[in-house]
């Protein structure tokens, strides 16, 4: 008996401890635990990624983006105020129950109602806009009731997940944020909390919305979700193939993984528009003209190299340029420090502006890269980098609007450019860091948040781009590539521009 | 005190060790003399450089380019300001704090002990790191918050050790004496007892500053240190992480940095510890 | 040791633990940034509506009351909910406690398993090889910074050589049925030997990694306790009696040597605290340290509040322990 522990650590030590692979089972090296699994409790994107692994949504994207009815069959505007959507049948959650129009109902009064659940109010309630109710029909028919015309209504589906009702009741406010009962291709089998989520393929999976073109049969028992937050352990966990797929791959490691023959880098253009918030409420970012400089003295393409390997597009405006109502004509800012001194010349700094640029831990490292180019340039800039949260509510719309400049950026997943415009750039908006006020982008917002008519409503969101291309009230940066390692042996998978891993049709060899 | 001095750093190794902490004063002294690039110099060009002995190295820029090409060489030689500032302002600091915190508790007793004992006894219930990371948490980032929020827990370290050694001294006849003669309790704590007590109050000042300089590192590893483009060791560390799989220099040197003066300033303090105090001999 | 005494050095805890819990508070209270504005980011909340929730939090009391609510609600075990995971702060923690609790149990494990035999042997044979080696690893292990070296040992044995997994506390394959959440102990209990050994695989590193600065202070604190004992006069005797060396400190030297390194040991378990945070960062650890470290960058205070309150009265706890321990074993000190 004795000799058992010693047998063990000999054993150990010759590196037996690596637990045998089946062929049929996905890893994956994730950045962030989920918060919690209760689709309608959490605002972060990464729960959303694995949520979507379990749950599924009314809508969805297919690869291209493009809005598809996933839980629903279709959806028909009644009214600018009414939305039908008729419920997709045969659809089963995990526990066997099928799901009907009263767990839809549900799903949508849990989150609408303040105080829904456990008394809290879902923090996913802003996500529906002028949603007031959402009632059924009959058996196989919802509605959905607006306050005021909100065509975006579809795209903003996408960021719902429809959760059983009978479940949900029994479960409570405790168990559903840690166990599920979802419609999706995976249920858990297990979450070891900061460690793993291990998932397992649901027989009950209706096979995904139809739009969605099928890749193959996915060939995998079980998929592994490994939280593995430091980036070099991450990266060392592919190319060691301890894992299959990891998200955020950092750019300076693209090389790396290309160079090894069992690993490959997949990219997907992201959602999200990076810039620079100017305060115009406040010398020296009151004057169009010193916005203007700092656009034009940003070399922004040696950074995208530099920095990005290459992955990201550059902006001169709002938004991705796969977004609906995109400006594809804007001129571009380009990298000028002559120009940019002319512009500050003639707003009366003739001699260059200190300022500080406010910064939160992950965008130390462009910040002050930033930071040193502006100064070459005559904006002489110092970086501040403070906590997240305390760097937000410094800039916040209703805050003090001390500060000069913030590095920060929006996520536009639905890539409608109401879910960037409204609350980043109109008067008041709730993300208006730049505390940007212009009349004329205001009603063409407004305008714009209401027609449904898609030409013309496009238009309003391009004449509106264009007009705040010119005002400038942010430094314009750049929409960088989502970024994934993966396995040579990996087959029916590519990243999403949502962020969702979708493991649908995903095989291992 | 003249003879033990004599005594001080007596073997190769403790000398080689004050040498390497004074070499580490003057290279954080004169470092805008020394260090060959500005320190925070950013060429995106010279992104994650190999040391100058690697290919694509340069001699201009010895240990290579951190992510935004800035000179790593000149970050750590800046960055020992912030690390020596830092130990021994905060040990300084303390030391006054606590000497005086431990001379009234230990000498007068009675409720200001029970005060002070209290409240050292409150601090010492709380890991060293844990309480800075909560003050830092609290204060925001920055050179100066860092040295309060450590100062704030190490004053506590002089003061029970001042406080047990006057509680000793004060029963002495020499103390005695002088309170005989009329002395006032403020003369006799600092004209008697203090210049007698100051052996091991010194020896574990210097021992102190070596653990202080590790602590301020670790929080400015976890992102609850100085602000850029200031350079501290401990957030070079962090901020390299990200690459060590394709850039180890960029951690690993100013780690070594970490380890070279921490490493100095323990065995130099051991010999002054030797010569200073007789009693902690083996 | 009478139970009258007992229960006197139990009633001096209690101040102790007060004043931790009202510095904690403070801390916590005294930290700018509004949670209630925290939780209520992205909700395109109104003012009235963030004003409201500060009243249900109990934001806008006087802060002697929310003190005193603090507490009472501390101690049935309520800490209010965690801003971001919208949980109970208690459950969060409890979730995340058993991988803090078996690494810094393995480090500490670690560090007595190497300080003791080390400085035992360096106090018997002083001035030999041995003794010298132990003396230049003692000062490296208290000069090393943990976060750097464990980085190295990340990169050196997980990264190039792979001997040892790179990060986690366990692979699922090798997972044992959850009985107390520590997987060596949940190992032994399903006597699954490859699971003892995918846990210790993945303890290893970071146990050493937390463990290694105390191992070399105990290891100073044992060989200096022990040269002491191996002095005194009993030991002498004993010698002159005719006893054998190896008898004398087995029997007499180490009972009496190892006093100060239960009490040091129990002192050091607050750089282990204070190390998780340092230590389960670098190693993706699935503990409370990182738990908490994520948390003050996202302000969620009500998580960190608990941690630091969880740590500081774990310390005093663990402090007041090893203080029994110390009266218990030796009989010389009295109260």
């Amino acid at each position: 008996m004795r000799l058992k522990p010693l047998l063990i650590l000999a054993a150990a030590a010759a590196g037996l401890y690596f637990a045998p692979v089946s062929a049929a089972e996905l890893r994956i090296g994730f950045t962030l635990d989920p918060l919690t699994l209760d689709p309608a409790n959490h605002r972060s994107r990464e729960t959303e990624s694995v949520l979507r692994t379990m749950y599924n949504g009314l809508v969805a994207h297919d690869p291209s983006m493009k809005l598809v009815p996933e839980l629903i069959e279709s959806w028909t505007w009644i009214d600018p105020q009414t939305m039908e959507a008729k419920i997709r049948p045969g659809v089963r959650f995990h526990s066997g129950e099928t799901m009907t129009a009263d767990d839809i109902v549900f799903t949508f009064t849990r989150l609408l109602a303040d105080g829904a659940i456990a008394g809290q109010t879902s923090p996913r309630k802003g996500l529906l806009g002028p949603t007031r109710e959402v009632v059924k029909l009959n058996d196989s028919t919802v509605r959905f009731l607006l306050t005021e015309p909100w065509p975006v209504l579809p795209a903003m589906l996408t960021f719902q997940e429809v959760v059983s009702k009978s479940f949900t009741e029994k479960a409570g406010a405790g168990g559903i944020a840690t166990t599920e009962d979802g419609t999706g291709p995976f249920k858990l089998v297990q979450w070891r909390r900061g460690d793993s989520l291990v998932l397992e393929r649901a027989a009950s999976y209706f096979g995904g919305g139809p739009g969605i073109p099928k890749a193959g049969n996915a060939c995998i028992e079980r998929t592994i979700i490994k939280i593995i937050p430091e980036n070099a352990s991450r990266v060392a966990a592919l190319l060691a193939g301890d894992v299959h797929i990891i998200n955020e791959l950092p750019a300076h490691d693209i090389r790396t993984v290309e160079a090894n023959p069992n690993t490959a880098v997949m990219a997907v253009n992201g959602t999200r528009s990076f810039f620079v918030a100017l305060n115009t409420t406040k010398k020296p970012f009151d004057d169009v003209r010193v916005r203007q400089a700092a656009n034009h003295a940003l070399n922004r393409k040696l950074m995208i190299d530099k920095l990005l390997a290459g992955r990201a597009t550059k902006l001169d405006g709002v938004m991705s340029p796969a977004a609906f109502g995109h400006n594809p004509n804007l001129p571009e800012y380009a990298f000028d420090p002559k120009r940019a001194k002319d512009l500050l010349t003639a707003a009366g700094y003739p001699n260059g502006i200190d300022v500080t640029l406010d910064a939160d831990g992950p965008q130390k490292e462009t910040a002050e890269a930033i930071a040193a180019l502006l100064t070459q340039a005559g904006i002489r800039t110092k970086v501040a980098i403070g906590e997240g949260s305390q760097v937000r509510t410094r800039w916040a719309i209703n805050g003090k609007k001390e500060g000069d400049m913030w590095i920060t950026s929006w996520g536009n997943g639905s890539l409608d450019p109401t879910d960037i415009f409204e609350p980043t750039l109109q008067t008041g908006g709730r993300g208006n860091s730049a505390f940007y006020s212009n009349p004329k982008v205001d009603a063409l917002l407004a305008a714009g948040g209401r027609e449904t008519d898609a030409t013309k409503r496009a238009a309003f969101y391009q004449d509106a781009e264009a007009l705040i291309h010119a005002d400038a009230p942010w430094i314009f940066l750049w929409l960088p590539q989502d970024l994934y390692g993966v396995s040579r042996r990996l087959t029916g998978w590519s990243p999403a521009a949502s962020g969702w891993l979708n493991l649908r049709d995903v095989c291992v060899q | 005190m003249i003879s033990r001095l004599g005594k001080l750093l007596p073997d190769k190794l403790a000398r080689l060790a004050g040498l390497g902490v004074l070499a580490f004063i003057v290279m954080a002294a004169f470092a805008p003399l020394i260090a060959p690039q500005d320190p925070a110099a950013t060429d995106l060009f010279r992104r994650l450089q190999p040391p100058a002995w690697l290919d694509e190295g340069d001699w201009a820029f010895p240990l290579g380019c951190d992510a935004l090409g800035r000179d790593i060489l000149s970050r750590i030689i800046f960055g020992a300001r912030v690390s020596i500032f830092i130990g021994v302002v905060v040990v300084l600091l303390a030391t006054v704090i606590g000497v005086m915190a431990g001379l009234a508790a230990g000498y007068l007793r009675g409720a200001t002990d029970r005060l002070i004992s209290g409240l050292v006894d409150v601090l010492l219930g709380f890991p060293y790191l844990i309480f800075a990371v909560g003050l830092m948490a609290m204060m925001g980032p920055g050179v100066l918050n860092m040295v309060l929020a450590l100062a704030y827990k190490e004053w506590v370290v002089p003061c029970r050790l001042v406080r047990g050694e006057t509680l000793a001294a004060r029963e002495t006849e020499y103390v005695e004496a002088a309170r005989a003669m009329g002395a006032s309790s403020l003369s006799i704590m600092v004209g008697e007892i203090l210049p007698n007590i100051l052996s091991p109050v010194i020896v574990v000042g210097t021992v102190r500053i070596a653990q202080v300089i590790i602590l301020e590192a670790s929080l400015s590893f976890l992102g609850l240190g100085v602000q850029p483009p200031t350079a501290s060791w401990g957030s070079m560390v962090a901020d390299g992480r990200a690459f060590i799989l394709d850039a180890w220099w960029v951690s690993t040197f100013p780690g070594l940095a970490i380890l070279l003066l921490v490493l100095c300033i323990n065995v130099a303090s051991q010999a002054v510890r030797d010569a200073l105090d007789p009693r902690f001999h083996d | 040791m009478t139970p009258v005494l007992l229960l006197q050095r139990v009633g001096h805890l209690v101040p102790v633990l007060l004043g931790v819990t009202v510095i904690v508070f403070l801390m916590m209270s005294l930290t700018p940034g509004d949670p209630a504005e925290i939780m209520l980011a992205n909700q395109n909340a109104t003012p009235a509506q963030v004003a409201m929730l500060r009243h249900d939090m109990g934001l806008d009391r006087p802060l002697m009351e929310r003190f005193v609510s603090f507490v009472g609600h501390a101690l049935q075990g309520d800490f209010g909910q965690s801003l971001f995971h919208r949980r109970p702060v208690a459950t969060v923690i409890m979730e995340r406690l058993p991988a803090t609790i078996e690494l810094s149990v393995a480090a500490m494990a670690f560090a007595l398993l190497v300080s003791i035999p080390l400085g035992v042997m360096a106090a018997v044979y002083r001035g030999g090889v041995l003794d010298r080696l132990a003396t230049v690893g003692a000062l490296l292990g208290v000069s090393l910074p943990g976060f750097w070296f464990g980085i190295l040992m990340l990169i050196g044995f997980a990264v190039n050589l792979r001997w040892l997994p790179v990060s986690g506390a366990i692979d699922f394959a090798a997972q044992p049925p959850g009985i107390t959440g520590l997987m060596v102990v949940d190992s032994m209990l399903a006597l699954r030997g490859d699971s003892l050994m995918n846990a210790l695989a993945h303890l290893v590193l970071p146990a050493i990694t937390l463990g290694l600065p105390m191992a070399a202070i105990l290891m100073r604190v044992t060989r200096a306790s022990m040269l002491e004992v191996l002095r005194q006069d009993y030991i002498t005797f004993a010698e002159a009696k005719g006893l054998g060396r190896g008898r004398i400190i087995a029997l007499h030297a180490l009972k009496n040597g190892l006093l100060p390194t239960v009490t040091v040991a129990a002192m050091e378990t607050g750089s282990l605290l204070g190390g998780n945070m340092v230590v389960e960062t670098v190693f993706g650890w699935p503990g409370l340290g990182r738990l908490v470290v994520e948390s003050i960058f996202v302000r969620n205070y009500p998580l960190v509040q608990a941690a630091v309150l969880l740590y500081a009265v774990t310390y005093v706890v663990v402090n007041f322990l090893a203080d029994l321990l110390y009266t218990v074993l030796n009989p010389r000190v009295r109260m």
